[in-house]
């Protein structure tokens, strides 16, 4: 693990797509902690020094992304969090978080629908941890 | 000529020709729906049938020739009861929600069943269990929309050579779709909105930003600056009922004030740039032995497409952003500082005639240490549903000038819009360049018009330049293979994603026809026409932005904030 690297925790349920995404995320210099569960994001959460986390709305239950987001927000108030979710593809309920009043119910700073390309994904990533240091 | 008889009328038709062709000639109106002009006709959707005499079923005039003699009725009751049936079997599985729907007074659908007095549901047919592809930056696809039409997937494929989508399944399953049903956002989809433009419903529609761009307009913390591109102010008239071909590019920046943009700036003064840019960047190549031909880097499906499909070429496109980008970058690294304003209090929206524009400013490498060029685009049809979100009326609002120093701009940038425009303006300028004269005769005739394929040889100071305008990328793709088998006569070309240039893009109003994109070109034509500023080099805003901030063209300064670099990229299919 690279001391001077951001940490990012993934959280899905889809191995799939964390072993893709921990590939692409460490090949881009960060440090990636991964979580399957809310539970296990949580537990991940209080053990390691994360900056920033990505994760999937549809966990144990179609709905226990937005509840993470919440505890999240609650013990991390400045943790930026990104959701990368299929709930639209899947359920055909469309989220958005383009907006500051559906930010602060949502409780995450950016949302994309999967497929997300990876320079999406980073483009974001970049783009939060920079005006995080840049308000620290 | 043969003489058929429609109605009880006699009417002219060329030997071989459709019966289809022959009756709009004659105004004779059949309705169409999977029906496009130019291409080989399919027969899939059978609203176009009518009553041959001696045959046994009914024919679809858009697939059947001509014939010596035929006797053609095309509205005799068996039509049209034949029609409203296929109207209702249509709407026997499609969504009852029109008036949610983004296409609601705009769709071809819901025409042809007011149209053929479709009043109550005779079919309920199962609806299949489809949800709404939004994971790309540019097109939304709501397949429960689709009325299997094909005119999606053919325009993909035959007009723009990209083949993103196509059907799959059968029967009652079958769907447009990509390739494994992955979402388009990892597709080949170039994001050029051709597909949006011939959809007859709801089912493609642009990835929407007004949201955002609202919420800005009404966030205090936030400078909102917008810029709005070439073709857009020759074609928001259509989406009000004026017919095409009317430039309202000073009532539209008095609108956009209205909507509380703070400042309104004009793409075509960053065309200018991107011109003095672009030419220097050329005649460095030809001078010193680049890699040529040099391709134009304007139009982002046009990027994508190469990336994509022929990675050996990038080394060919010209470094330059695009005009939306170099903006963008301008406004938030000199106007920011010069104003004295936080780059990240700013945001930029830009009016493009495109959708691609919208995957083009997310790109990670118009990201500047974390601020991005361009925060949201919007398409000329967006632009016209916040205005009349605002209730305001165009015809009502007084001509305003463009603000400075972004503002002032040349009719060489202007024509940006249409097929052709960047060559003409580069010419003009690197004849200035080259000999320190300017053009005897501005108009470089051989460049204009909408040939899909145009081409030149430009002779300046005793360099004799090939030149070649393409549009659409399925021609492109045509012009490409031969340079790839050996062609070399050529020096610079000018590719533009959608077959016309910007001002036929796909975020223009909804049923753009040949006509319509004709007469946005001479609206373009006219503006140059008229106007005293015709050459992007004498542009004093350009000449001041080079002496403050920039240098020369395609010093460090330009290098590290208006090029760029393009990559191979990897699709699934």
């Amino acid at each position: 693990m690279n001391e001077n690297a951001k940490t990012i925790l993934i959280v899905d349920n889809d191995l799939d797509f964390l072993a893709l995404e921990r590939t692409h995320l460490e090949h881009a210099g960060y440090n990636v902690v991964s979580a399957e569960n809310s539970t296990a994001a949580q537990e991940a959460l209080a053990a390691n020094k994360v900056d920033l986390v990505v994760l999937e709305v549809m966990l144990e239950h179609m709905d226990s992304g937005f509840a993470l987001c919440y505890h999240i927000k609650k013990s991390f108030p400045n943790m930026p969090i990104i959701i990368v979710t299929a709930v639209a593809a899947k359920t055909g309920i469309e989220f958005d978080a383009a907006t500051a009043e559906e930010k602060s119910w949502i409780k995450a700073d950016v949302l994309l629908a999967k497929p997300a390309r990876f320079e999406e994904l980073k483009r974001e990533i970049e783009r939060l941890l920079a005006a995080a240091a840049a308000s620290a | 000529m043969i003489t058929i008889n429609v109605n009880d009328k006699m009417v002219q038709a060329k030997p071989g020709e459709t019966i289809l062709s022959a009756l709009k000639r004659a105004n004779i109106n059949v309705p169409t729906l999977c029906h496009m002009s130019n291409l080989f006709p399919t027969g899939a959707c059978r609203m176009c049938v009518v009553e041959v005499e001696g045959q046994r079923s009914l024919i679809p005039s858009c697939a059947y020739p001509v014939a010596e003699g035929m006797i053609i009725k095309t509205h005799s009751p068996r039509v049209v009861r034949a029609r409203k049936t296929v109207v209702e079997l249509l709407l026997s599985n499609h969504p009852d929600d029109c008036l949610y729907c983004v296409r609601n007074r705009n769709c071809g659908l819901q025409k042809l069943a007011e149209e053929l007095g479709v009043r109550q549901r005779r079919y309920q047919g199962a609806c299949n269990d489809y949800h709404v592809d939004s994971s790309s930056p540019s097109i939304i696809r709501d397949q429960a929309k689709c009325i299997l039409c094909g005119r999606c997937v053919r325009v993909c494929e035959e007009v723009q050579g990209v083949a993103a989508i196509d059907f799959i399944n059968r029967g009652s399953k079958t769907q447009v779709g990509t390739a494994f049903s992955q979402g388009l956002n990892v597709s080949s989809c170039v994001n050029c909105g051709q597909c949006v433009m011939v959809c007859p419903t709801g089912a493609l529609r642009e990835q929407s930003y007004i949201k955002e761009v609202v919420a800005a307009l009404n966030d205090p913390q936030k400078v909102v600056v917008v810029q709005h591109a070439p073709a857009v102010s020759v074609t928001l008239a259509e989406e009000f009922g004026i017919k095409p071909g009317k430039d309202i590019c000073g009532a539209m920046t008095g609108a956009l004030r209205q909507l509380g943009f703070r400042y309104v700036f004009d793409t075509a003064f960053s065309a200018d740039l991107t011109i003095m840019e672009e030419a220097t960047e050329l005649a460095g190549r030809i001078q010193n032995g680049g890699v040529l031909p040099m391709f134009t880097s304007c139009s982002p499906g046009w990027i994508k497409f190469v990336e994509e499909f022929y990675p050996d070429f990038i080394p060919n496109l010209s470094t330059c952003k695009s005009p939306q980008q170099m903006l963008g970058a301008v406004i938030k690294n000199y106007f920011a500082k010069r104003e004295d304003i936080d780059p990240r209090n700013i945001f930029s929206v830009s009016i493009m005639p495109c959708t691609a524009k919208k995957f083009e400013a997310q790109r990670p490498e118009m990201l500047e240490s974390g601020v991005p060029d361009i925060d949201a685009v919007l398409t000329t049809r967006e632009l016209a549903r916040l205005i009349r979100l605002r209730g305001l009326d165009l015809n009502n609002i007084a001509p305003e000038p463009a603000d400075t120093p972004f503002g002032e701009r040349s009719t060489a940038g202007k024509l940006f819009g249409a097929t052709g425009g960047v060559m003409e303006a580069a010419v003009r300028t690197a004849h200035y360049l080259l000999t320190g004269t300017e053009l005897k005769r501005l108009e470089v005739k051989a460049v204009r018009g909408l040939d899909a394929v145009k081409e030149a040889r430009i002779h300046i100071e005793g360099l004799d330049i090939g030149v070649a305008v393409v549009s659409g990328l399925g021609n492109a793709r045509k012009l490409l293979e031969e340079i790839k088998a050996g062609r070399n006569d050529l020096h610079f070309i000018e590719v533009m994603t959608c077959p016309g240039g910007c001002i036929a893009g796909g975020g223009q109003p909804f049923g753009t026809d040949t006509e319509a994109v004709a007469a946005r070109m001479s609206a373009l034509y006219k503006i140059d026409h008229g106007e005293n500023l015709r050459v992007s080099h004498a542009n004093k805003s350009v000449q001041r932005l080079y002496q403050e901030f920039l240098g020369k063209p395609n010093g460090p300064m330009s290098h590290k904030i208006l090029h760029t670099k393009y990559h191979r990229r990897d699709v699934v299919i």
